[in-house]
């Protein structure tokens, strides 16, 4: 079942790839588009459209799906709670948050951009980690941080936003996600980020597995629950902090995907990792292909479509799903 | 050598303090009843051992070793746990949910412990059953055999059969009564006084943190601690079927 699942959705994402890659104000058949990744097309334009500007578009989109599930993944297994995200704690607003801060403050050209997501992102992921910390910390006191961390830092992003009209659309841009700008050199440093994101967690499976047993029995099984469990959000904030400082904030991909694969392949995640992270490329890469075509000049920020497509779908997969929270 | 002790063992949360140099050996391949009102530091107790908890002062031991210098690993494999209301959220199988309990084992399992323990607590035939459509009794049985499978001789079970109807819960005592036959040491904290009398070996009677009583199951359950500890009545009753007579709690 697990291969059947991966197989289709691998292969489906590689096809929406390619119908990606054709869609676009100069129309480029699937055929010429072949021609072209395969290096028998002559025209120049043609090239240039593909390779600078929709390839690592599409790619860029497929490695941040990817993440952004992943890492929905684990927040959900850390806080054993189905609700948990990067984007419902507020992770990736802390990250968006850095950034904004960085350019109203003007230390993005000391700092760089990446870097201030990344302290945004950590600051936030180590207060939830810290309130966890404490005893007798429920899992829904926890999501609670995290919702109430995720208001703070969007009223912040507001603020500056409100303070700061010179820098209001860049601010902007880091609140509805986009990849527009996507560059080969962002489509190797995502590639990094998914590698050094995904080898451990694909490695902790088990670990994330007795995580989501009730915390007495985690650690009566050999658990080193609190080692394990900011060891995976630390990468898990990484792999983020990444994804926002080049894309913005990007919902529901983290909340929707890990529950697609579960609802097709049960809780285990030595069978729902791969498919979760395919499951989110797909997504992603679907969200933004639509949200070059939905309007007739422009484009619409790709958070928007994840967040109109992604709420009304995961309403029915929670009717349809087998949870016990549901 | 007992299962579990506690050498001068002070600690508890946060803001308040449970055990202040509370001193308890429990001998091993028995059952043991621990009791005591709510508030008197059953559950808390248990976690020391666990490692929920650390001592302030003093220590915990299982089976001679400090738990504080045993590696989770061999803590793993010394001691299993059962909580109390356990549930798993997710829709694992029951044999996902069992073969969990050779984690401390890197999820080996060569000799077949997750299927003999599945058979011990009669759940086989509920193999690929999610767990999330199990009846209270069922799921509490999914969580002794995950804890079976950790190969620990000492077994500790907070409030196993609470919520549990009659039958489900003289299936799952009859159960931990086995396993005491084949030697294993079981600590079972537990509210029912009568299914304390008809169970256990020894009994731990605890008040306010403090160890009332201890020892023999008919010497600690007796009219005398039971007003004492719970300020209530209590008298005696002949059970036929056991032939022998237990305390009861005087209704009115």
């Amino acid at each position: 079942m697990k291969r059947r699942v991966t197989l289709a959705l691998a292969l489906s994402t590689l096809l929406l790839g390619m119908i990606s890659l054709t869609l676009g104000p100069a129309g480029i058949s699937l055929a010429d588009t072949l021609l072209v990744l395969t290096g028998k097309s002559t025209t120049l334009s043609q090239q240039y459209i593909i390779f600078q500007l929709r390839l690592p578009r599409v790619l860029t989109a497929i490695l941040c799906g990817a993440i952004l599930a992943g890492a929905g993944a684990v927040f959900q297994a850390v806080l054993r709670n189905p609700m948990a995200d990067p984007f419902v704690l507020g992770v990736s607003a802390g990250a968006s948050f850095g950034v904004a801060l960085a350019i109203t403050v003007g230390y993005a050209a000391f700092l760089g951009l990446p870097f201030s997501a990344l302290l945004g992102a950590l600051a936030t992921t180590l207060l939830i980690f810290l309130v966890g910390s404490r005893h007798k910390v429920s899992q829904t006191t926890l999501l609670l941080t995290g919702v109430a961390a995720n208001y703070i830092l969007s009223a912040g992003m507001t603020l500056l936003m409100f303070l700061n009209h010179e820098q209001y659309d860049r601010i902007l841009f880091w609140t509805l996600g986009s990849f527009s700008s996507s560059t080969w050199k962002q489509v190797l440093i995502m590639l990094i980020s998914v590698l050094l994101f995904a080898v451990p967690i694909r490695l902790a499976h088990a670990e994330m597995d007795m995580l989501l047993l009730d915390e007495g029995s985690a650690l009566a099984s050999e658990l080193p629950l609190q080692k394990i469990r900011l060891i995976l959000l630390l990468l898990a904030t990484f792999a983020v902090a990444t994804c926002v400082a080049f894309f913005g904030i990007i919902g529901f991909i983290g909340l929707m995907a890990p529950h697609m694969a579960r609802l097709l392949l049960g809780p285990k995640h030595s069978k729902m990792l791969l498919p979760t992270c395919l499951f989110g490329s797909f997504l992603l890469l679907g969200s933004d292909t639509l949200a070059r075509l939905l309007l007739p000049t422009g484009e619409m920020p790709v958070g928007i479509i994840t967040s109109i497509l992604g709420a009304p779908l995961f309403i029915w997969m929670l009717r349809k799903g087998r949870y016990a929270y549901v | 050598m007992y299962s579990l002790e506690a050498r001068a063992l002070s600690g508890g949360y946060e803001k308040h303090e449970v055990f202040s140099n509370l001193t308890l050996a429990v001998p091993k391949g028995k059952f043991i009843a621990l009791t005591g009102p709510n508030g008197s530091g059953k559950s808390t107790l248990l976690k020391f051992f666990y490692r929920e908890l650390i001592p302030t002062s003093g220590s915990v031991y299982i089976e001679g070793s400090a738990v504080a210098s045993l590696t989770q690993k061999n803590l793993a494999r010394k001691l299993g746990f059962v909580p109390q209301n356990g549930r798993i959220d997710y829709d694992f199988s029951v044999l996902e949910a069992v073969s969990m309990g050779r984690y401390a084992y890197k999820g080996h399992d060569e000799e077949g412990f997750v299927e003999q323990a599945m058979r011990d607590c009669d759940i086989l035939h509920l193999s690929h059953k999610r767990v999330t459509e199990l009846s209270g009794g069922e799921m509490q049985r999914v969580l002794l055999a995950r804890s079976l499978c950790q190969q620990g001789n000492v077994l500790l079970l907070d409030e196993p059969v609470n919520h549990l109807d009659v039958k489900h819960q003289r299936t799952m005592m009859n159960l931990l009564k086995r396993l005491v036959e084949k030697d294993m040491s079981v600590i079972c904290v537990l509210h029912d006084l009568l299914l304390v009398q008809v169970y256990s070996d020894e009994t731990i009677l605890l008040k306010k943190g403090e160890v009332f009583a201890n020892g023999p199951t008919e010497q600690v359950i007796c009219h005398e601690n039971l007003h004492a500890v719970y300020n209530i009545d209590a008298h005696k009753i002949h059970d036929p079927t056991l032939g022998r007579d237990l305390w009861m709690p005087t209704w009115c």
